[in-house]
């Protein structure tokens, strides 16, 4: 496959050398980058290598996609959707007006656990059709003021939530000010289950994005209310619930650690859920979700890459087979000359 | 419009005209900066990115810092403001220079030694030997007793001999001592760049010589950056001076030449542009729907009640902003590398330098090379440039007598024989015509008639002599002794000479013969050379002198009256003989036309020489298949009537040929009869140029020529002139693409052209090999710029669709910026080192350049191609990484980077599939850009306060984001290689198929090669005058030829005076 030789070129060079330059005369150095000769490698799509690659993707796929699916198919996963059965039946013409009144928004929800479940269990809320990603959220925020203490006024980007009259908000912001605030406690055969909410945020988040000694200052003062509040006298690097909430979400539907169990659950274990509904997402028709689910190699439940691997996989051994075919009952000889028409109007392209 | 130079006047001139500062800065140090702006502001690509730059410094609207666009458009001023500042600031240097020489002068009658600079006009500057002369001057005195001297004007118009100078009249015998105090007045015409006249006139003052004028020509001038040679000093008086000599005035900034692949860039961009709006208007209302159906519930977002008067342009001009990367801002900067590399290609070719003088190639013009690989027209001079103009004495016919035949190498030996013993009367005169001859092959006349006058003796001193054209265009005089040594040095370069045409005003028995032999000798092919003589009486002489030196010295229409002067010599003539000179073509020139015909190129022949020879080279040189499968159809006549109705016939002729068969027409056309279908016939004319592939075009003049290029670029084709004289200038400025022969006619021709080669035959590699493989790079380089900016910018567009049609960017400053300056752009600049076939390929199968010609490779539907390309891999980005990447990994920075490097990754993969052959180069770029992106980000995630801290270590931690670039990579790839490799086998574009055979050695290669053929003689080859028998007989020139000899000459004398009348006119 390696071709491009230096044609006649050394015999023009040698002759050109015996004749003493004149004007403008000086000769172009000769190398091989400088006569476009280097070396190539020149591959072309014979039906060997074609069918080869197909078939060898085909075979690299379908066993990976098998054990990503594989994968996701060990996830335990519990979801439960609870934003509609949270609300008194008699208040559900006006979940708005509900959410917004003083009434006890405690709610109770039973789960099954499918099959067993090992530690740690991660304990998730989803939100859906919840616009993280809105570009006038995603920007009010402020970096600076998150991480430096001497930073408070660094509310530029903040609007509207950036100042009250007692001074700047920290910390300031859309993100920040719409803190998701239900709450969630778990019962196992009467048992309290202990949900851990250490280290759920990112460490570099906790160590380098919020600072230890910035603190919540006029947090959810303002006339209007967003979401939870913060503990006044906690540095910002300990609100965790803070810091994963403010890792914004791409996409429309996304879940948030809450907290991780780390007990091994049992099939068919009923697990008490006494949830504290607070969060708005009856304006907007959004949903609630809570999920418990284990961990893989490939992270949660997700069956899109195993499936997509096997695809893409099959797809490959069958365009290598179709291939195949076609080169066994159609051969083409590559480069017949019968093929070469000089036609200025070809009727193909 | 005149000047008057008081000689060594110290107070008056100072005033009135600039110094002798030379400058050739564009800029100046405080205009740079504005001036510079304003130049690449007036581009519309660079408003478009500026006034996308200014809006992003509206923070309610940007997407992303507007570092992203400032900083390459920053970038992208500065390197071209670098670049014109350092050739600004050399062009100073040299300047400075030039400037600061130290010259001889005289001031108040005391010679000194001033900076050039400081010279004024009028005053008297001396040379010494090798000097350069500083301003334009005129000779005033030299070293020579007679009063020559010798220059050397390469710098100039790139002729290297040395020519002669003399002083005027009117200052020879003054005492060299007197020279200081000389005074007098020079009327000059006001500054122009006419290097060739300079008519002027000259009065000295008292005590020097009596109010008498004297004119003066440019044999009287040494002109700026000529060098003083061979002569031991010379002095002048500056008449021009600074920015306003010659030289000066020649400079010019050439128009830049937009590439028929620029155009289409363009076309294709504007066209992206309305798209972009489209989309910008399309996603601009749906996000103000949603803001207002959805968006005003998200109570997270606080929508406010009443928002501003502007509030519904907001989002639109976000998106406009989200979207702007859809033109790729590095295109230009990309193009122009790969430009400036295409040029240098062409300029260290080793198979392009000629091997007997050494010169190399140069393409002075960087920005055109992909047009050579489109050219559809290629206009041809003759003399030097399919032949070697080297001109050697052949043939000649004395007194009836035919000498010479088949290897006429010792003709000039026989006939001195044959002559001494026959005529010796005659033996002199005939001699001096020749040598005479010989000393003015430079001179391009087509007549020279040359008297001899009394004074003439075997020592050849005193002789008088002068030539007038016939064209009546340059008329020379030369009065003075010249030397027998230089007659000694010319005929060493073995008579190089000129031809002329005969005109055979003188009756008798012996003009039948010689018109005979004229045409015989032309059907050779060679040049013809009539040689007549008369004696002068002394009065006559004198009394002609006179009138002469009376018609040189006017100022007004000079030209015209020195021609009827010389008119008035030009009778009574004897014919002494006729001589033939044959000019030799090139090596390789037949191949090299053959080659270029067959890759499709139409080439039209545009020559000064008469019809005959020209049709003789034409055939000798491949233009037109011999019969039958050539026809040569003539358009002639003398009046309008009969041009038009020759015109009619030949388009009729050529169509039915045309529709018919595959046979060759050529048309054949003099100037004159193409003066009048130029000018009244222009439709036909221009049909006619449509249909025939050849055209052969005699005795043109060189606006005739450029008129010729012009029409066939309203007609849209790309046209490539290519000529080595100062005749075919205009031709080259005026075509797409000059291309100049570094030839013996000097380096006019090459300075104007944009690519400079040795010898014609290199033109099929400039051609076949840099202009085809250039355009093809940089077909597959501005398309792949596009892929990429809609690649990443239809991932913004989906993107936008589920952040709420808000006009959130996924992507982060720093990786947008980079990924279009960086990412993109390094591994696709390689591809200019791509070959899709071998150059041997190529040049065996020259047809294969149809597809660059008919721009199959750029244009709409390739384009549409990739937009389909982008379209398809944006969607495999976006849904793989957003379902891959969902709940709880749905982190915005993590999502970002999944699909920029699953861009990345997929562009590495389509440059590989694209690229036609893998130097360890593209390896390294492909590839090491992979590595490259990679380090990048691991650098930029480790900083802690940048967005991305720690976010690429942790994707790449995690096997999930491995499998999700695999998957991205297969799911992209395989159905563009599964297309690609359907194409490729069962529908093969034609270089596929050159691909395959020449690398799986086919059995095309082995079939289709052209043998180089034997450089053909020209006596040998030519057919007999059959060959180019119009198709009509009707013809007046058919009937012309089959009535023999007698009529044959009458049609010769008839011919002349047309031609004298139709050039007196032109005067």
């Amino acid at each position: 496959m390696n071709s491009g030789t230096p044609s006649s070129s050394a015999a023009g060079a040698g002759s050109a050398d015996s004749t003493a330059p004149r004007r403008n005369s000086k000769r172009p150095k000769y190398s091989r980058f400088t006569q476009q000769e280097l070396p190539a490698c020149k591959p072309i799509l014979t039906p060997k290598w074609v069918i080869g690659t197909f078939l060898l993707v085909s075979v690299i796929f379908i066993p990976i996609g098998v054990v990503s699916l594989f994968a996701s198919r060990d996830v335990v996963e519990i979801v439960d959707r609870y934003e509609t059965d949270c609300i008194p039946e008699a208040l559900r013409n006006d979940k708005v007006g509900f959410i917004q009144s003083d009434r006890s928004k405690t709610c109770q929800r039973t789960l099954r656990v499918p099959k067993n479940m090992k530690q740690p269990i991660y304990v998730y809320y989803q939100l859906d059709n919840f616009y993280q990603n809105h570009r006038r959220y995603v920007k009010s925020r402020s970096d600076q003021q998150l991480r430096n203490n001497g930073s408070l006024q660094d509310t530029g980007p903040c609007k509207p939530e950036d100042n009250t009259a007692g001074g700047p908000i920290v910390p300031c912001g859309l993100i920040a000010w719409s803190l998701f605030n239900d709450t969630y406690g778990f019962t196992r055969n009467n048992q309290q289950l202990n949900v851990s909410k250490r280290d759920i945020s990112w460490k570099s988040d906790r160590e380098h994005k919020f600072g230890k000694n910035v603190f919540p200052r006029n947090f959810q003062n303002g006339t209007l209310r967003g979401g939870a509040t913060l503990k006044p006298n906690v540095s910002l690097s300990e609100q965790e619930d803070l810091i994963v909430w403010m890792r914004t979400a791409a996409l429309p539907t996304f879940r948030k650690l809450y907290g991780k169990i780390e007990v091994d659950l049992q099939r068919d274990d009923f697990i008490n859920v006494t949830l504290e509904n607070n969060y708005n997402t009856y304006s907007f028709s959004g949903k609630k979700k809570l999920v418990l689910s284990t961990t893989s190699w490939l992270g949660g439940k997700n069956d899109f890459v195993g499936i997509a691997y096997l695809t893409v996989g099959g797809l490959c051994f069958f365009l290598a087979l179709v291939f195949l075919l076609i080169y066994l009952i159609k051969p083409r000889q590559l480069g017949d000359p019968s093929y070469l028409s000089w036609n200025r109007n070809p009727s193909g392209h | 419009m005149k000047r008057y130079v008081y000689i060594n006047d110290d107070n008056l001139a100072k005033d009135i005209y600039c110094d002798n500062r030379i400058s050739n800065r564009k800029y100046t140090i405080l205009n740079f900066l504005p001036k510079n702006l304003w130049e690449q502001f007036s581009r519309f690509m660079n408003q478009y990115f500026l006034l996308i730059a200014c809006l992003q410094l509206w923070s309610l609207i940007t997407p992303v810092n507007p570092a992203s666009t400032w900083g390459p458009l920053i970038l992208i001023f500065a390197v071209s403001s670098s670049k014109e500042a350092w050739d600004d600031y050399n062009r100073y240097l040299l300047d400075k220079k030039a400037n600061e020489k130290e010259i001889w002068i005289v001031r108040q009658g005391i010679r000194k030694l001033i900076q050039a600079q400081d010279i004024c006009i009028g005053n008297i500057v001396w040379l010494r030997e090798n000097d350069e002369v500083p301003c334009d001057l005129l000779l005033l005195g030299t070293a020579d007793p007679q009063g020559f001297c010798y220059v050397e004007t390469a710098a100039l118009d790139g002729e290297t001999d040395l020519k002669t100078r003399s002083i005027p009249s009117a200052c020879m015998g003054i005492d060299v001592d007197l020279l200081h105090k000389i005074k007098g007045v020079i009327e000059c015409p006001s500054p122009n760049k006419d290097i060739r006249r300079f008519d002027a006139n000259m009065r000295l003052f008292p005590p020097f010589l009596d109010n008498d004028i004297f004119p003066l020509t440019i044999k009287n001038t040494l002109l700026q950056s000529c060098y003083l040679r061979n002569t031991e000093w010379a002095c002048g008086v500056a008449v021009y001076t600074g920015n306003q000599t010659k030289l000066g005035m020649c400079r010019g900034i050439a128009e830049p030449k937009l590439t028929a692949v620029d155009a289409m860039i363009d076309k294709l961009t504007g066209a992206v542009f309305v798209f972009q709006i489209v989309v910008v208007i399309v996603l601009g209302i749906a996000g103000n729907v949603f803001k207002d159906k959805q968006g005003r519930k998200l109570w997270y977002v606080q929508y406010p009640k009443e928002g501003p008067w502007y509030e519904l342009l907001v989002i639109p001009l976000r998106f406009e902003l989200l979207c702007s990367i859809m033109i790729p801002i590095s295109i230009k900067v990309s193009l122009d590398l790969a430009k400036s590399l295409y040029a240098k290609f062409i300029d260290w070719d080793v198979e392009m330098v000629d091997p007997e003088t050494g010169i190399r190639s140069n393409a002075a013009n960087q920005a055109i090379s992909e047009d050579l690989g489109q050219v559809e027209y290629i206009l041809t001079d003759k003399t030097g440039t399919l032949t070697e103009n080297k001109m050697i004495f052949k043939r000649c016919c004395i007194s009836g007598r035919f000498y010479g035949n088949e290897s006429g190498d010792a003709l000039t030996a026989k006939v001195g024989q044959f002559h001494t013993r026959h005529y010796p009367k005659m033996k002199k005169p005939l001699y001096v015509l020749l040598l005479v001859c010989a000393w003015f092959w430079r001179i391009k006349t087509e007549i020279f008639l040359i008297l001899t006058s009394m004074h003439l003796q075997c020592n050849m001193k005193y002789l008088t002599l002068w030539s007038s054209h016939l064209t009546g265009k340059e008329c020379l005089w030369w009065l003075g002794n010249a030397k027998a040594g230089n007659f000694s040095s010319c005929q060493k370069e073995q008579m190089k000479l000129f031809f002329l045409l005969p005109i055979l005003i003188v009756s008798g028995q012996q003009v039948r013969t010689f018109a005979e032999a004229v045409e015989q000798y032309a059907q050779m092919g060679l040049r013809t050379l009539c040689l007549a003589w008369r004696k002068l009486e002394e009065d006559e002489y004198q009394e002609w002198t006179s009138m002469f030196k009376e018609a040189n010295s006017t100022l007004v229409d000079r030209e015209r009256r020195v021609a009827e002067v010389c008119q008035r010599l030009e009778r009574d003539f004897e014919i002494l003989g006729v001589a033939a000179i044959e000019d030799r073509l090139q090596e390789g020139v037949p191949e090299t036309i053959e080659i270029l015909r067959k890759a499709g190129i139409n080439f039209w022949m545009l020559t000064g020489d008469k019809m005959s020879t020209a049709i003789q080279i034409a055939l000798s040189c491949n233009f037109v298949s011999p019969e039958p499968k050539g026809q040569i159809l003539i358009i002639d006549g003398k009046t309008e009537d009969e041009v038009c109705r020759s015109l009619d016939r030949v388009l009729l002729t050529t169509r039915i040929t045309e529709s018919e068969s595959k046979q060759d027409v050529a048309f054949v056309v003099d100037g004159w009869a193409l003066e009048i279908a130029l000018k009244h016939y222009r439709k036909p004319f221009t049909e006619l140029a449509i249909l025939s592939r050849t055209a052969i075009c005699c005795r043109v003049t060189p606006s005739q020529k450029a008129q010729l290029v012009e029409l066939l670029k309203l007609c849209d084709y790309r046209t490539l002139a290519i000529g080595d004289g100062g005749n075919d200038v205009r031709m080259i400025q005026q075509a797409d693409i000059g291309v100049g022969i570094s030839g013996r006619e000097g380096l006019q021709a090459a300075r104007a052209a944009d690519y400079s080669i040795g010898k014609f035959r290199f033109l099929k590699r400039l051609i076949l090999v840099h202009g085809r493989y250039s355009y093809n790079r940089t077909a597959f380089l501005s398309q792949y710029s596009f892929y990429k900016s809609f690649l990443i910018c239809f991932i913004q567009i989906f993107f936008s669709f589920i952040s709420g049609v808000s006009g959130t960017s996924l992507f982060n400053t720093v990786s947008l910026m980079a990924y279009n300056v960086f990412y993109t752009s390094v591994p696709v600049l390689f591809s200019v080192l791509d070959k899709d076939l071998s150059e041997r390929t190529v040049m065996q199968h020259p047809q294969i350049l149809f597809d660059c010609q008919s721009g199959r490779l750029l244009n709409p539907s390739t384009f549409a191609g990739w937009f389909g390309r982008s379209l398809f891999h944006a969607i495999v980005v976006f849904v793989i990484t957003i379902h891959s990447y969902a709940f709880e990994k749905s982190v915005m920075e993590e999502v970002a980077m999944v699909a920029v490097s699953g861009c990345i990754w997929l562009q590495a993969f389509v440059v590989a599939l694209e690229t036609n052959s893998f130097t360890i180069f593209q390896h390294l770029a492909i590839w090491g850009n992979l590595v490259g992106f990679y380090a990048i980000n691991w650098i930029v995630s480790s900083i802690p306060t940048s967005g991305m801290y720690t976010i690429m270590f942790r994707l790449c931690e995690q096997p999930s984001y491995w499998i999700t670039m695999i998957l991205i990579v297969a799911t992209g790839m395989c159905p563009v290689l599964a297309l690609k490799y359907l194409r490729y086998t069962y529908r093969p574009s034609r270089i596929n198929l050159l691909q395959q055979s020449e690398r799986l050695g086919g059995p095309i290669l082995s079939s289709g090669i052209i043998e180089p053929k034997s450089r053909s003689s020209l006596d040998k080859d030519i057919p007999t005058d059959s060959v180019y028998e119009p198709l009509l007989s009707e013809s007046p020139s058919a009937t012309r030829r089959s009535a023999g000899p007698t009529q044959r000459l009458d049609s010769v004398q008839s011919q002349s005076p047309p031609h004298s009348t139709h050039t007196r006119k032109d005067n």
